[in-house]
């Protein structure tokens, strides 16, 4: 529930940025009419320059409430399994902000085709999420976080790997909560650190 | 209303830029920043007579950015302005100095009120320290 609470915030901050930018241009639209009135001529180049930014907005804030609905009916879905090329590629979009207000930038890697796991949705989105939180709590200003997605055999691996600058126990520690949401998976994680890497490497079944 | 001097931080490029030519065409002088350390920057460099401030930002987030804007100058007039409203972080905010807190989407002539306001609080902070120093040097001088 606090999971689905942390998304629905960032979706609403996102939309309310949106709203608040197209509102602007819908009272500078205002303060040109109001000068025209005046006897100003209207600057033509610049009516379409706005035109063109509002529908860049809507595209904006169309393609971020797209992603919440994906992800909000997944709650509802009693699916046990799903893509999970299209399930990272929308927890990525989802945690966007959260990277960002962390200084971090995110790298996307996926595979061009689709990888269907066995493996609810929701439980598996919220693994994924969690991790790149996890991740970014060992990172800072200006690192990179990648997601990358695998197959191997009969297992499909989410990889989600970054600066490793934390000791061992802490992070095990904190690794123990993404361990019980994959078991209700039937899947697994391995926390893995080398060479200042740190990778959590969450595995479900391939269907 | 004309002359104010204005910061607007926000790291929503396109939205500073909107707001600014809307406050310019009003006759305000507008700078603006898309980070808390551009606006700490800023604020060392010139006197604002009002600082428009987003919450939510990467790296320094408001809060912190109010508490650094402070330690430039305990009397800068900071207007909170943000998508990420609580209650709880608007108290927190004018408990730390903030002058106000308004939510994103504000309209623009609450925004100008607001900033007036703080155009008023400071020219009575600068009276308060004018008084303070002569106050000082006559008491100094005995006279």
């Amino acid at each position: 529930m606090a999971f689905f609470g942390r998304v629905g915030a960032d979706i609403s901050h996102e939309t309310r940025n949106t709203l608040s930018i197209i509102g602007e241009y819908a009272g500078l639209l205002n303060d040109l009419l109001a000068m025209a009135e005046k006897g100003k001529p209207p600057d033509y180049e610049k009516l379409k320059g706005i035109s063109a930014k509002i529908a860049k907005q809507v595209r904006r804030g169309t393609e971020s409430m797209e992603r919440f609905s994906r992800f909000a009916h997944a709650a509802d879905e009693r699916a046990a399994s799903c893509d999970l090329t299209a399930l990272a590629r929308n927890v990525a979009a989802l945690a966007q902000r959260r990277v960002a207000l962390a200084g971090c930038r995110l790298e996307v890697k996926l595979p061009d085709r689709m990888l269907p796991v066995a493996a609810n949705p929701f439980i598996l989105q919220q693994a994924v999420f969690s991790a790149i939180e996890l991740m970014l709590e060992f990172q800072e200003a200006g690192a990179v976080v990648t997601i990358k997605v695998l197959a191997e055999a009969s297992t499909a691996v989410i990889t989600i790997s970054g600066n490793a600058p934390v000791a061992g126990s802490e992070l095990a520690d904190q690794v123990s909560q993404l361990t019980a949401i994959m078991k209700e998976l039937q899947g697994s994680v391995d926390a893995h650190r080398a060479e200042g890497v740190l990778s959590l490497a969450l595995s479900v079944p391939i269907q | 209303m004309a002359n104010e001097k204005v910061l607007l931080v926000d790291d929503e490029r396109e939205f500073i830029q909107v707001l600014s030519e809307r406050m310019e065409s009003r006759g305000l002088d507008v700078d603006t920043a898309v980070s808390g350390i551009e606006a700490v920057q800023r604020a060392k460099g010139a006197s604002y007579d009002a600082i428009v401030l987003d919450l939510a930002m990467p790296e320094m987030d408001g809060i912190e950015t109010l508490k650094h804007l402070l330690e430039v100058n305990p009397d800068l007039q900071v207007i909170l302005l943000t998508g990420y409203a609580t209650v709880g972080k608007g108290i927190e905010a004018t408990k730390l100095g903030a002058m106000d807190f308004l939510e994103k989407p504000a309209e623009i002539e609450k925004l100008m009120e607001k900033i007036q306001q703080a155009k008023t609080n400071k020219l009575v902070l600068v009276e308060k320290r004018s008084e303070e120093r002569i106050k000082g040097i006559l008491e100094a001088k005995g006279w």
